[in-house]
């Protein structure tokens, strides 16, 4: 029982060391890596490794925008307002500018595209005349949050596995978009989170005065099924088959009537070459930009004008190159974003890439500095103390406290990055750093031969560790909670190191060292 | 095995002013380097990547060194501001303080001659400056944090400054030679001037708590503090020696950042415990408090 009582921290270290192990090692912890997104785990153990160390591409990035809050809509729908607002403003269409009904009187109005300043926003709001209690920078939470959705889903369409789109909030309270993607070339992830995405199809056909006029005739909501992108056959183009909703597909297909894309036998496009003098065309619009134009065939124009199509409301897109169906298909599927990303060279984001070869190089290049610079602490407490009873448990206890500190890590799915090796390294250095002060402490002034001088000289040699402990933690606790890119990770290892280091491997030692002095 | 010793100064052969005189002067041409680094330049040391904006390139080059070198202020437009080799793998990091040109088109640029992109790394000018105003608040609340918890802890005035301002000196000091010998403030570096708050301060606490705290004559107290106190100080010291030097080699740069200042720091925390505190707590003892 005694020898229990006695050594009760060596016994919880044990435990605590065993417990970690079993994070580290077991396959029951963290089974399931192919689900965790945005990670890749590696080899025998449960650890996680970030993009630093496993590759793959980070961007991190505000959205763009520009919020007016508490605004008075005076009883006006939204899709008024949102036109009311474009017509003030010279760089904006209808699309960039999001009504969001907040109470039943009114609600924020917000512009998700590059140039407009608050107090512009202010001034078209004024001009159309709605009141407003306050413009800024920025956008609103239901617009990030959707904007994080459809990122993420873009990620997913895009077969880019293992993606994560999150959001984080500074403690500043300022907001950014968070896109890791792991294995991927960074230019790849920047086009696909660059585009909006807003893909609809326009009818273009000529008027009784022979001017030529353009009408939306499908937007995303129209659609019921988006099939996936298929080559096209002989002489045909890639194409993304469609199948368009029932409650949409007769006001379709009276539209195509009308304009005469349906007319009967089929319409010849010639937009590309001729847009004043061609058939009535479809356009294929994506981010207001025409990326093909297409008549109809002879059989559909046929279906259309008996009413049968709209029975069976199949439709294909037509694209000039696979890779634009691709891209069609998957923006048809996740949607537009509401807000782009401010990446590029005037915006403020950071976005980095790391080649998956460099990250597997990285991971074993600190595996072996961090090796051999606990080598080198090594070295120097066997050249001062020259004890064998002395020097081996504090290397091995300072080396437990990285391996607690790692099956933490792998316990919660924390991923390791350059920055919490050098975090791991730093608590190897403190935590010498304590064990010579308990151990010079211990030792001083002649032998240690009674348990009472021993616990009295511990407890000293405890009020300094203690107070070098605080100040660590002080000192390292702003890059814990400041968003700080990459050090987050080094400053919370760091601290947790000091926090394990202190109230479980330094007291153990002292009892190991006890036990080996005072036999 | 062979055991060494911290080795005993004999104290008394050297006035207070003599043990202040030489880390106050190292301090004060530390503040002028900064100083005047500031005047001139805008700022108290070169700010990196993280901080101005800019990207960041590390590229392997088929090439033997010289030819490698000029093959890549060929290659790009606009030429990089800094071009370092990592001896370990034959790779190239390079710096664009800029950020007109996008880190897209310099990675093409990259990949059109032929080198092979290893790692890209973009920060805008606006997020950089963003990232700069964190890194200094924190560093600052770091620093008054750990002044009020020594304040906290010692509650006599002399004993609590003489740590804090060997503390303010063991940064001043690596910020001074990190200018001398052209190193940029990275987020790296700031973590290790965190860092240096933190381990500083051990040893000083070390040295007050055995010489107000113990019974024991001063020059006795002083003894044991510094066995123990240089002990974890060189053994920290020759951790981060060789973890800066694997790491430059490897080409870690984050690890050699925070490797690099720490030395600096440490170093100097070796002459700013032992002569500055020391001599401050020598007077405290004999003259500041009436016996």
């Amino acid at each position: 029982m005694g020898t229990i009582r006695d050594n009760w921290r060596v016994i919880l270290l044990a435990l605590v060391l065993c417990a970690s192990l079993f994070a580290l090692f077991s396959p029951t912890v963290g089974g399931n890596d192919t689900d965790t997104p945005g990670l890749a785990s590696a080899g025998v153990t449960n650890l996680q490794y970030g993009l630093q160390l496993s590759g793959g591409t980070r961007i991190r990035a505000p959205l763009v925008g520009v919020t007016a809050e508490g605004v008075e809509f005076d009883g006006t729908e939204p899709p008024q307002i949102e036109r009311d607002v474009a017509a003030g403003l010279d760089n904006a269409t209808v699309a960039d500018v999001i009504v969001r009904e907040e109470s039943q009187t009114g609600g924020t109005v917000e512009v998700t595209t590059d140039g407009v300043t608050p107090a512009q926003l202010g001034t078209a709001l004024d001009a159309a005349g709605y009141s407003y209690e306050a413009t800024r920078g920025g956008v609103t939470e239901a617009t990030r949050s959707q904007t994080v959705d459809v990122l993420s889903n873009k990620i997913n369409e895009a077969g880019l596995s293992g993606g994560t789109v999150q959001q984080i909030t500074t403690p500043t309270g300022e907001n950014f978009v968070l896109v890791e993607v792991p294995d991927e070339n960074r230019q790849e992830v920047v086009d696909l989170v660059n585009e909006r995405g807003s893909v609809r199809v326009d009818a273009y056909y000529a008027t009784d005065d022979g001017a030529y006029e353009q009408t939306t005739v499908l937007e995303r909501d129209d659609f019921q099924s988006i099939g996936t992108a298929e080559q096209g056959g002989e002489g045909q183009q890639p194409r993304v088959p469609v199948v368009v909703r029932e409650d949409v597909a007769p006001t379709f297909q009276e539209e195509m009537i009308r304009s005469g894309v349906a007319q009967p036998g089929g319409s010849q496009c010639r937009y590309s070459m001729s847009p004043n003098n061609t058939d009535p065309c479809l356009l294929l619009v994506v981010d207001g930009e025409v990326v093909n134009s297409f008549g109809m065939s002879p059989g559909l124009a046929r279906g259309m004008q008996s009413g049968d199509w709209a029975q069976d409301p199949r439709f294909v897109l037509q694209t000039q190159n696979f890779s634009g169906a691709q891209d069609v298909a998957i923006n048809l599927r996740a949607g537009a974003l509401p807000a782009a990303l401010d990446i590029g060279p005037d915006g403020a984001g950071t976005s980095s890439y790391i080649a998956p070869g460099q990250g597997q190089r990285f991971r074993t290049d600190s595996l072996i500095t961090g090796v051999i610079a606990v080598f080198a602490v090594a070295g120097v407490v066997f050249l001062r103390y020259g004890e064998v009873e002395v020097a081996v448990p504090m290397i091995v206890t300072a080396l437990s406290e990285v391996v607690i500190l790692l099956g933490f890590a792998a316990g919660i799915g924390y991923p390791l990055d350059l920055s919490v090796i050098a975090g791991f390294i730093a608590v190897i250095g403190t935590g010498v750093d304590d064990l010579i002060i308990i151990a010079d402490e211990v030792m001083a002034q002649g032998d240690v031969n009674s348990r009472r001088v021993f616990q009295s000289r511990f407890r000293k040699a405890f009020w300094v560790i203690g107070a070098a402990a605080a100040t660590t933690i002080i000192a390292m606790s702003p890059l814990a909670v400041l968003s700080l890119g990459d050090l987050q990770g080094f400053a919370i290892f760091t601290i947790l190191g000091v926090i394990v280091g202190v109230l479980l491997t330094r007291p153990a030692y002292g009892d190991i060292l006890r036990a080996l002095l005072t036999r | 095995m062979v055991a060494f010793e911290v080795p005993e100064i004999d104290y008394t052969r050297y006035t207070n002013r003599q043990l202040a005189a030489v880390p106050l002067v190292i301090l004060a041409v530390a503040l002028l380097i900064v100083g005047g680094w500031y005047v001139a330049t805008g700022a108290p040391v070169d700010p990196g990547v993280d901080f101005t904006g800019g990207a960041e390139l590390r590229v392997a080059v088929d090439a033997p060194d010289g030819q490698a070198r000029e093959r890549i202020q060929q290659t790009f437009d606009p030429a990089p501001e800094s071009i370092r080799s990592v001896p370990s793998d034959d790779t190239y990091i390079l710096t664009f303080q800029t950020d007109e040109t996008g880190v897209s088109a310099l990675e093409t640029q990259a990949r059109d001659a032929g080198f092979e992109v290893q790692s890209s790394y973009t920060v805008s000018a606006s997020f950089g400056s963003r990232t700069q105003g964190l890194a200094l608040g924190g560093v600052a609340f770091a620093f008054l944090g750990m002044s009020v918890l020594v304040f906290l802890m010692f509650r006599t005035f002399v004993p609590s400054i003489a740590v804090v301002v060997s503390a303010f000196s063991d940064i001043v000091v690596p910020v001074a030679l990190m200018n001398l010998l052209g190193i940029e403030l990275t987020l790296g570096t700031v973590a290790a001037l965190l860092m240096l708050i933190g381990y500083s301060v051990d040893s000083d606490i070390l040295l007050n708590n055995h010489i107000l705290r113990r019974s024991g004559g001063f020059y006795e107290s002083t003894h044991r503090a510094m066995r123990t106190g240089v002990t974890m100080t060189l053994t920290s010291l020759s951790a981060m020696i060789v973890m800066t030097l694997v790491a430059t080699m490897f080409g870690i740069q984050l690890l050699a950042a925070i490797g690099t200042v720490l030395v600096f720091g440490l170093a100097t925390d070796l002459i700013n415990t032992y002569m500055l505190n020391l001599s401050l707590l020598r007077w405290y003892k004999y003259e500041g408090v009436a016996n």
